[in-house]
């Protein structure tokens, strides 16, 4: 008998259709597409990106040259651009701002490397002190209200061209949609608990241990209950913390670990398929924004990672509703991930 | 340069791109057609392959699940929900959950296996029609459905399975969250200018004119101003209404001629991209909704939607309505 979920955070209901479970092999879309002839994230190719705004290099080596080990430019083909003053206009009863913004790029590794499951834990927690320090340098920049940091691997999760291990950054001017219901389901659980709801699922996750994918140093991952997607996982923080730009260094290199373990997991469980990740975290909570606006947010809100294979096409019945049909249960798509070897 | 849009009913904000707008040739369309290995279920002479049918169009008045119809309606074989059985809400720890009762029907609009809605003659599109409204004000009648959510997946990348085309009719037993926050938007603007919010679009819609495709006496087709995807289209009626299955004889004929028109229009525009449509309509909750206005919604799908998009419901679209609707109109109809 399939079954309908909901999100306790912000209310979306799953359709859990257990009866159609296909195997894992037989939801595969398409392969992973091939990298491009010549990287321009390459070491030794630092001139065919934009200038770089940030890196960690060896000690002595200038910009834009090799001897780095992650660095950060902007995309050279944004969504948003960084000069201006925000406008605000009305068209009849639509409303319209400039597209202002940031979209940068964070390049994980200076050699070839397609999936981050094969960048050791430190590299991949130098990944993180980038986004940290990016996140951090755009907070105080009062125009902009959000940061979202993501990651999309493999062709039909949207990479652009090349296959070198990448995140990207978006700051926007405005709080987006689902982020926000997501903060104020957050606010709902706590006003009527006093507690937060993250933690909750952390403690009632691990109690029933039924969709815990891993469990480790400062992080756990888990299957969530009403997934959307099949094998959809999240790594929480077990601590809880709202803003992941707080995260002491050793939980950089826990997390680098846990990150590796869970997508090296898809890997190898999945036969390598696309796969998006996004980070959740709390917006700028700059002091001229209205007060109260988030104003239980350091106590209410849990930051996380969002790991999303993309093995199944979202239908239009997906679109129309919000309303997700899921082929495999999380319980089961925990159980098989747990059992596959990491990396 | 880029701008954002906010879409005034769910407050959703878009990113547009509207310098360099991707022209229709930039998309890169993805081949949708299946290997067959087996027969096709939805073809004439297998209606056995399919659960019993639940009503068909059949002219020539033949038997139930044999060939000679026009229009079949057979449950799905391989249904999302289940209509046995009485709806049982219960809790677990902190989640909440119900069993899966609801209705899931196919509606397999046309015996020709390879043919799509806009490949069918007016008066056929027409049928469809009449069995899309009948089915909805049917399953209406049963009240544990609160919503009656008629959609079309055609190609491999929007999700459909078979290569016979057909729709889907999937009866929820809650109103889901699109909707509700669809309802609520219109409700906050009809409780404060105690107009319709859609009656406010089609008259700007009409007004500046850039973004329209087609109209005639019941409806009007246009690209809207706040797109999630790029040559996205919406068709809707002029006369306010909350129900799509409370149309008019006169209305569905007026809507098979524009729906027709607008579907072929979009696919030799875009070398035959796949696609879904939305019917969108008030849920089944024993009430009227002035606030609200039914209307279809088409979404091809040549954008890939990647973590942005997931992560944030904030969608780029490379190609702004208003470019969008130039390259659709240049194109001729037949």
């Amino acid at each position: 008998m399939p079954e309908l979920r909901r999100d306790p955070i912000i209310g979306r209901w799953v359709i859990i259709a257990v009866e159609r479970a296909r195997r894992p092999k037989g939801m595969r879309i398409s392969p992973s597409a091939a990298g491009e002839k010549e990287c321009p994230f390459c070491e030794g190719k630092e001139g065919m990106t934009p200038q770089e705004i940030f890196a960690i290099r060896r000690e002595g080596t200038a910009a834009n040259t090799r001897g780095w080990q992650v660095r950060v430019v902007p995309s050279r083909t944004p969504f948003l651009k960084i000069e201006g003053e925000i406008t605000h206009r009305g068209k009849g009863l639509y409303d319209v701002i400039n597209g202002v913004g940031a979209h940068e790029v964070i390049v994980e590794t200076p050699q070839h490397i397609e999936n981050i499951a094969d960048l050791d834990e430190v590299q991949i927690a130098k990944g993180i002190t980038c986004w940290i320090h990016r996140f951090l340098d755009l907070a105080r920049d009062e125009r902009f209200k959000y940061v979202q940091i993501f990651k999309n691997y493999g062709s039909p999760s949207g990479e652009a061209t090349t296959g070198h291990a990448r995140s990207q950054l978006i700051a926007t001017p405005i709080t987006p949609k689902r982020i926000k219901e997501e903060l104020r389901g957050a606010k709902r659980y706590f006003d009527y608990h006093e507690r937060c709801v993250f933690c909750d699922i952390i403690r009632q996750e691990t109690e029933t241990d039924k969709r815990v994918v891993a469990e480790a140093d400062g992080f756990i991952a888990l299957a969530p209950y009403a997934s959307r997607f099949p094998f959809e996982t999240w790594i929480l923080p077990k601590e809880h913390g709202c803003d992941f730009s707080h995260m002491s260094v050793e939980n950089r290199l826990y997390l680098g670990r846990m990150i590796k373990k869970i997508i090296g997991k898809l890997k190898n469980g999945l036969d390598d398929p696309p796969y998006s990740f996004v980070l959740h975290t709390a917006p700028f909570r700059h002091p001229k924004a209205k007060a109260g606006y988030w104003k239980t947010i350091e106590d209410d809100y849990h930051w996380h990672l969002e790991i999303i294979p993309r093995l199944t096409h979202t239908a239009g019945f997906e679109w129309g509703t919000g309303f997700y049909i899921c082929p495999i249960a999380p319980e089961e798509a925990a159980r098989y991930l747990r059992e596959v070897e990491g990396p | 340069m880029t701008q954002l849009r906010r879409d005034p009913i769910v407050g959703r904000w878009i990113i547009m791109e509207d310098e360099s707008p991707w022209a229709p040739k930039d998309f890169a369309v993805q081949p949708h057609t299946y290997e067959e290995t087996t027969q096709c279920p939805f073809c004439p002479g297998n209606e056995r392959m399919t659960p019993p049918e639940i009503t068909a169009v059949r002219p020539d008045k033949s038997a139930a699940n044999t060939p000679g119809w026009r229009v079949r309606v057979v449950p799905n074989k391989f249904p999302a929900l289940q209509i046995e059985g009485r709806l049982d809400r219960h809790g677990e720890g902190l989640y909440d959950r119900t069993n899966g009762i609801g209705a899931d029907e196919v509606i397999i609009e046309t015996p020709d296996h390879a043919k799509d809605l806009p490949d069918l003659t007016y008066d056929e599109v027409r049928l469809v029609l009449e069995t899309y409204a009948q089915r909805s004000a049917d399953l209406q009648k049963d009240k544990r459905f609160k919503y009656m959510m008629l959609f079309r997946n055609y190609g491999f990348a929007a999700g459909a399975s078979l290569n016979h085309h057909h729709a889907q009719l999937i009866a929820l037993p809650m109103i889901p969250k699109n909707v509700i926050e669809e309802l609520a938007g219109a409700a906050v603007y009809f409780g404060y200018r105690g107009r319709c919010i859609f009656c406010d679009i089609l008259r700007q819609e009409e007004e500046e004119s850039e973004r329209i495709l087609e109209k005639n006496d019941a409806f009007i087709a246009f690209c809207p101003y706040v797109s999630r995807f790029p040559f996205e289209i919406w068709i809707v009626p002029r006369e306010h209404k909350d129900f799509f299955c409370k149309s008019s004889p006169q209305e569905l004929e007026a809507l098979a001629h524009i729906l027709k028109d607008t579907l072929g229009r979009m696919k030799r525009t875009l070398n035959d991209p796949a696609y879904n449509f939305i019917i969108h309509t008030s849920p089944n909750d024993a009430r009227e909704h002035p606030e609200y206005h039914w209307h279809i919604e088409i979404m091809p799908r040549i954008s890939r939607i990647a973590g942005l998009e997931w992560g944030t419901g904030l969608y780029v679209v490379p190609t702004p309505p208003e470019v969008a609707a130039r390259y659709l109109k240049e194109t001729k109809t037949t």
